[in-house]
Order: C-alpha cells, then structure tokens, then sequence
C-alpha cells in the first residue's frame, strides 16, 4: 500500500492520473500509468468502457459533472424500466384502481402537460385545478354543475395542494372549471378566511395562467369582482402554468414569495437576523481549519453561508451584543459600505475636498492656506507643482483669490474636472521630463 | 527637530517610553515606533523598492497627507518629506525606480510625487475618492493603475490627463493589488517551473475587490484586460486583498480579506480548486471561551512577505498574525493594541514589518476619538515569519528546521504543500 501511495505521489505530474485520479480506482490509475510509461501508448479513451462512454476529457466526482447527455439517457431507462413494471403489474392486477401516480411522477421529467381531457388527477383534487379554457370548453359550460357543489366543502382543505398540479393538469378538470366558473363568486366569498387563499388558487387556475382566453368572456369579468377579495394575483402562477414544478406555497403567497419570510430587525445578507441566529449555522463551504482558530466550536459564525444577496446595497449588521451563547458579533457599522466610505461621509473629511472650505485639517502650520501664498518658512517646500502654473490661468486663478483659506490650488480645479493639459505645459519648477520613467 | 510642524516627536526611535500610564497598551509588542506620526488614521503604508538604498517608508493618512521616513538599520526613522491632498489619502504605491510617490485620496485625485524634487501633480482624476493606486510596469508599457468608488479602474500615463485605459467595475473598487516581477528577490529560480501551474499564466497580474463582495483579475501583459471575474469566496464585504507568488516568482493566486475576521487563500488556476483554495478565520475574540459571544473584527489589510512567502494579516481588533499559507497554520499573533490595526506592509526584503494602529472606524463614529495618537510600529521580520517545517522558497528536500521537529507521518510533496498528517510538534 506505501508503494502505491508513493506511486501515486510521483504520478502526480502524470496527465493522465490528473484526470483520472478523482474519478477511478487509484490502482487502476497507477496501472495506466505505470503502462503508460512502460509501453509508451498514448490512451485517447477510457479502456473497458461501455462504448459510448470512453470519453476521458470527463472530470466526474461522484454525482458532480456528469454531463447532461448521459444523465437523459438514464432517467429515460429508469421510466422505462417503470412503465414496463407498471404494465405489467397492471396486467396482473386488472380490478385495481388505476393507479396513474407513477405514470403522472414519472412524467415530471418529460413534464409535458397530457392532454387528457376529464382526467381526475390522483393528487386527490378534486377540487378545480386551474385549467385553462380549452379550445372545446365554451364560456358558459352547465353540465357539471350539480357536481360541483358537493366538492365545494372539500375545496379549501384541497386548494393549496392545487399549485403542483396545475400545470400539469391544466386541461384536466374543465368540466369542474366550468362548473366553478358557472358558480356566483360571490359564493365563494363569504367565507373569508378560509377562501382568500382558496381564491387566488381558483380563478388564477382558470384564466391567468393562461392568460386571458378568448373563450372565457365570463372569468375575466369576473375577475374584477373578486379582485379586492382576492390577495395579490401571484404572479408566479403566470408563469408557472407553462413552466414546470414550483413551489407549493409559492404561488399562493407572492408578498412572501422570497426566500424567507421577512424577518424583523436587522437582518444579514441572507435575511437571517444576525444576533439571534439558532445555535448552529451551517459550516462555509470552504473548509475553515482548526488550527487557524481559536474557538473550539464551529458554530460561531452568525451569518449563513448562502447568502442571498438583497437587491439593495445596504445589509445590516448590528453591534449590539446578543444573549445567545453561541453567537457572534461582527465589529462592524451596520451598513454594508466600507469603513472608509462610511468615514469620508463626514463633513469633517469633506471639508477641504473641490470647494470652498476651511483649511483646519488639525495641522494647521503644515498646510500652506492660498494657492498663492509662498510656501511657510521652515517647512520644506510641498506646494504641488502647479503653484507656478497657476496665475497664466485666469479660470483658476479667480477661484483661489476668493478664498482666503483655500488650500493650494492644483487640487479643487481639478476636482471639477477640467481637461489637466496646462499643469503639464508648465515650465521651470516641474520636474523636468527626463525624470519621469519611461 | 520634527519636519512635519506641530506634531509632537516622540525621540528618534527606539522604544518608546513615555507618560506613567499603567494601562497604557499602545505598544505591547515593545516595537519600534515610527516619530512623528500623522495626525488622524493611517490608510496606507508602503516601503520603497529595492532599487532604492536603504529603507523608505510612506504613509498615508486621514489628514490629507503622506509622510515619508527613511529607516535607518538600527531602526531609528527620520523623517524626509510630506505632502498633502485636499482630502484624506487612501492610499500610496511608490515606483518601480524608488524616484515616486503615488498617492490616492478621497478629493478623487491622485497624484505623483517626485522625492527629489519635492513637488507632487495630479496625474488622475476620478468622481469619487480614488480607494487604491499601483504602479505598473509591465514589459510594454508602464502606468498608474486607479481604482475608486466611481466604479471605474483607470490607467493613467503620468504625462497625459486623460486615462490610457478604464475598465468598468461592477462595483466600488474596495481594494486591489498587483503583482509584477519587477522586485526580483534572492529566490530560487533553477527549479523549472510546474507545468500546471503555468497553462495559462496571468503575469503581471491585478486583482481587484469591489463592493457587493465583486472579484475580478486582470492580466497586465500587452495591455489590461479582464481576465476573470471570480465568484467571491467569502460571504462578507471585501476589504483587502494580497497577490502572492509562487517558486518561480510568478503571481499565482491571491489572499482576501472581509470584514468578517476571515481570510480566503485563492488559486487563479489550481489543479483541484476544491483542495487548494481555503479560507481560514482570523481576528476574531473569545477564543476558547464560546459562552461569550465571539467578536468578529474585520481584517484591515494582508501583505506577503517577498522572501518566505508566509503572510501577515491585521485587523480591527489591534492584533497582527503571521500565517503560512502552505503549511495552513499561524506562526505567531500578537498582542492586542488598544487600538485597531489599520494597515502593514514588509521592506522589500523581508526584514521589516510595519503596521499602523489608528482607529479604523469599524465602531463607528461615537468611539473615534481626535485626540488618541496614531503609532506605526516597526518590527524585525525575518525570523518569525519563517514557513512552518518547509521552506518553500529554499531548502526544498531538506529536513526541518530544528526548532520545529514533528512526530509521525508528514507527507511530503514535490508541489509545495505539506500535509501534516497526525504530526505533532515534538
């Protein structure tokens, strides 16, 4: 065993172990190798691969990078494989209730919405899906409507289950849509509570999704009337009728749509309020060493490591001291600029900037007061170079005259950002040319 | 006799011994203070090039100006010269010649100051403070490289007025550094150079942090351009960043800091991303004592050291640390100062370390206080920041260095890192 370790060690610089060091058998490395040096073949593909499967340009490490093609194709076999089991159990059971779930879990991938017309999802809805008007589906549907009514109890426990299934069954259900649609909105209203959350299921179900349909005249007038009752039409459902898979709650609750709710006080960038997280919080992703730190546990860190950064610049990170034993406090201003920005806001630091102002920097003799005046005696001379310059340029030299405790020149002109050529047309006191470097 | 006017000298160096307080804590690793520090926060600190004779410290501060010392060898500072800007300095860069200062201030300039001339111009104008500043001499051309919180990074010909370049940023430019060869150190160069390291090489090379914790790297060679926006590994603001090299001398990743007591060590291309590259904590309190809550301070600012390539990093809560980064252990931290640390920098050749304690704001505005003193501190950096049990940059096959035996297993590597495999310290 030392003597592969130290193999693999030496193969190190190998190209091939680079490769294939994370993804096969270390032996197995060590033996293309040690072949590789032995019998000088080049190796283009992985020996005893299932053909289709030789590519050695591949870096895969466990489930991480294995490409899309070859992951396709399994999910493939894999229904396949599900549907031919499913067959056959059918076959065998034929007074069974036919069960469609796996049929309808395994359709998730292909997610094609199955146009089967009247089909009761087993998601055990009978509620009213949001199925968008169907080409067959006139405006004003009647039949059904005895059937609705029973349903009606059973809806608001059924409704938030809807969301997963809608887009999937979005032509299922019709007649009960229909049925819904016939049924006075106001039916549905009163019970306020409880149906609120029912209603953006409902009529969103039915044309929003969608979009308005031309054959539903009916919903989208009705729509108006149970739109103050009716919370935010989510927007999610929008786009997801067409679009596969969100999440349950998501498009029932748009104002809380975002990742977590909202959460009072400061909070960090993820959201989550910095003094007073749980007691533990997930590890960074990159490992953090021990030996580099001092405290013994690993739970100190407030913040999560996913982070989802809030739109606006501003995070808030607070420096009042928590209760919870193991939190931490960053020592830091709330605000997320830097410690420099957040001092050169101070009118202290602004003083002096392109603008009429007073010269008190705190020390007072180093700083000469007028572009104009010589520099002070015994302090060696650090005018800017631009003093000399200066009085040819009239625009300049206004500003300064008119500023008894204005800092030398060179500066605010500049600071309104006119074009720097004259300094550098200057004459004697610059440094000559030649000492700039090249 | 002080050139810099009112500000109080302390004596000619060596260390300080002043006032009967007994709490008195601004000093506790009994360095070498600097005379006459500035008056308000220092920003910036940087030792001249090895072109240069002797030693030459610039600093940058709060009080729109920036000193220069020179520093003798048996550690007394003089100081030489000093400009101001109308706004406080951010920061400061010298040459590659040791003939210039660049200086970077808050009134969005930045300008360049000739040493033997004392005169200093505006070579670059921005809209808003101008955070950081480096001077670049790549093999084509040279120039100024600006970046400020206009969001924009400009490259500035000191003769013309107008940018030769500028790049937008996505954000604020927080922080940058560069790395070129052109302070060439006693290193070992008759290694050839590893093969993958240097399938694409980015030298010269800038590595930028913005706000919103944005990170782009820049290869210098013909002309700047971008060369990859990383996505940050770390979760908080960004707030300094350090190139370090490789054996050959070549830029191959970079050390960031946040504002959350960490410190991420990054690979521009390393041959497993996710074993190479690290983060490790730092400067934070309460160490074993997790009944309290800890206090995390941010990390002010990481400089390399040019000979064993070990780093040092300081932060808001008044210490400094040494770390290698290949070992992936610390050598040494501090004592705590009684005030933050705000910046540091080595000498050219290792020997020295400075670092600046002056309040960095990270209490905001309540706890600065006018009156405090500023101090940068010299320290002799040679010994402590040797690379734990390996020298990288010398001595590779060798066995350690007597102070540090192990016991056990330590794996050896021809690539540069060691892992320490159950060993402990004899």
């Amino acid at each position: 065993m030392g003597r592969i370790v130290i193999g693999i060690l030496m193969m190190r610089k190998s190209l091939y172990s680079i490769k294939k060091r994370s993804t096969l058998n270390a032996i197995y490395v060590i033996r293309n190798c040690i072949q590789d040096l032995v019998h000088k073949e080049t190796i283009d593909a992985v020996p005893n691969a299932i053909p289709g499967r030789t590519d050695i340009e591949l870096e895969i490490y466990g489930m991480e990078g294995i490409p899309e093609k070859d992951m396709e194709e399994r999910r493939r076999l894999l229904e396949q494989k599900t549907q031919e089991s499913q067959k056959k159990k059918q076959q065998d059971d034929s007074d069974e209730y036919e069960d469609d779930e796996s049929a309808a879990s395994t359709s998730f991938q292909p997610q094609q919405v199955q146009p089967q017309q009247g089909y009761i999802p087993p998601m055990a809805q009978p509620g009213l899906p949001p199925v968008p008007g169907a080409p067959g589906m006139p405006p004003g549907i009647p039949p059904l409507m005895a059937g609705v009514p029973p349903m009606m109890p059973g809806m608001p426990p059924v409704m938030p289950g809807m969301p997963p299934g809608l887009h999937q069954q979005r032509k299922y259900m019709q007649s009960f849509c229909g049925g819904n649609m016939m049924m006075p909105m106001g039916g549905m209203m009163p019970p306020g509570p409880g149906i609120p959350p029912l209603m953006p299921g409902m009529p969103p179900g039915m044309p929003p999704p969608v979009g308005p349909r031309p054959g539903m005249p009916p919903m989208t007038q009705a729509q108006p009337v149970t739109a103050p009752g009716i919370l935010n039409r989510p927007p999610a459902p929008a786009a997801t009728a067409p679009t596969p898979q969100p999440p349950v709650t998501k498009p029932l609750f748009p104002s809380a749509g975002q990742a977590a709710a909202a959460v009072p006080g400061p909070v960090g960038t993820d959201f989550k309020p910095l003094n007073s997280t749980p007691a533990t919080t997930t590890e960074p992703p990159k490992p953090t060493f021990p030996a580099y730190t001092q405290s013994t546990a690993s739970t100190t860190s407030t913040t999560n490591s996913t982070a989802a950064k809030p739109a606006t610049s501003i995070t808030s990170k607070p420096a009042t001291l928590t209760t919870t034993s193991a939190t931490s406090k960053l020592i830091h201003p709330d605000e997320d600029i830097s410690l420099e920005e957040r001092r050169a806001q101070l009118p202290k630091y602004q003083r002096n900037l392109p603008r009429p102002g007073q010269a008190a920097l705190g020390n007072p003799p180093v700083g000469p007061i007028g572009g104009m005046m010589p520099p002070q005696p015994g302090i060696p001379p650090q005018q800017q170079g631009m003093r000399p310059p200066m009085p040819p340029h009239g625009q300049y030299g206004a500003h300064h005259q008119g500023m008894p405790g204005y800092l030398p020149g060179a500066m605010p002109p500049y600071g309104q950002g006119p074009p720097m050529v004259p300094p550098y047309q200057s004459g004697p006191p610059r440094p000559p040319m030649g000492m700039r470097p090249p | 006799m002080s050139l810099f006017g009112a500000t109080s000298g302390f004596g000619t160096g060596g260390t300080s011994m002043f006032g009967s307080t007994t709490a008195d804590n601004h000093n506790p690793m009994k360095d070498i203070e600097v005379t006459s520090p500035p008056d308000d926060s220092i920003s910036c600190l940087a030792f001249s090039p090895p072109t240069l004779p002797g030693n030459f410290l610039i600093a940058g501060s709060w009080a729109n100006d920036v000193r220069c010392w020179e520093v003798q060898d048996n550690g007394q500072t003089i100081p030489k010269a000093q400009q101001m800007h109308t706004g406080p300095v951010l920061d400061a860069c010298w040459s590659d010649d040791g003939s210039k200062v660049f200086t970077a201030s808050c009134d969005k300039t930045a300008k360049m100051w000739d040493l033997n001339s004392n005169q200093a111009i505006q070579i670059a104008q921005h809209d808003a403070p101008v955070k950081t500043i480096h001077w670049i001499k790549a093999p084509n051309y040279s120039c100024v490289m600006t970046g400020s919180w206009d969001k924009t990074l400009k490259f500035w010909d000191t003769r013309s007025p107008t940018p030769m370049m500028t790049l937008q940023l996505p954000e604020r430019c927080y922080c940058a550094d560069v790395f070129l060869r052109m302070f060439c150190h006693a290193v070992n160069t008759s290694v050839s150079p590893n093969l993958f390291y240097n399938l694409i090489q980015v030298h010269p090379m800038a590595a930028v942090a913005t706000a919103e914790r944005g990170l782009i790297v820049y290869q210098l060679e013909n002309q700047p351009s971008e060369f990859r926006r990383i996505e940050s590994p770390l979760k908080h603001q960004h707030r300094c960043v350090a190139i370090f090299k490789d054996k050959v001398n070549k830029p191959t990743g970079f050390a960031l800091g946040s504002i959350e007591g960490r410190v991420a060590i990054h690979y521009i291309n390393p041959p497993n991303p996710a074993k190479d590259n690290f983060t490790f904590k730092c400067h934070r309190s309460n160490g074993t004592n997790t009944s309290a809550p800890q206090d995390i301070y941010a990390v002010n600012g990481i400089a390399f050291h040019p000979v064993h390539g070990t780093l040092a990093t300081v932060g808001s809560d008044g210490r400094f640390s040494f770390w290698d980064k290949d070992a992936r252990t610390k050598l040494k931290t501090s004592e705590q100062l009684d005030q933050p640390i705000s910046a540091c920098c080595f000498n050219h050749n290792g020997n020295i370390f400075a670092y600046a304690s002056s309040y960095d704001w990270s209490k905001g505005h309540e706890f600065y206080n006018p009156q405090k003193k500023n101090y940068i501190f010299l320290r002799n950096a040679a010994e402590e920041l040797k690379p734990r049990n390996k020298k990288m940059w010398q001595n590779r096959g060798r066995l350690p260095q007597p102070r540090q035996r192990y016991r056990g297993f330590v794996l050896w590597t021809k690539g540069g890192t060691c892992s320490n495999y159950g060993a402990v310290p004899e």
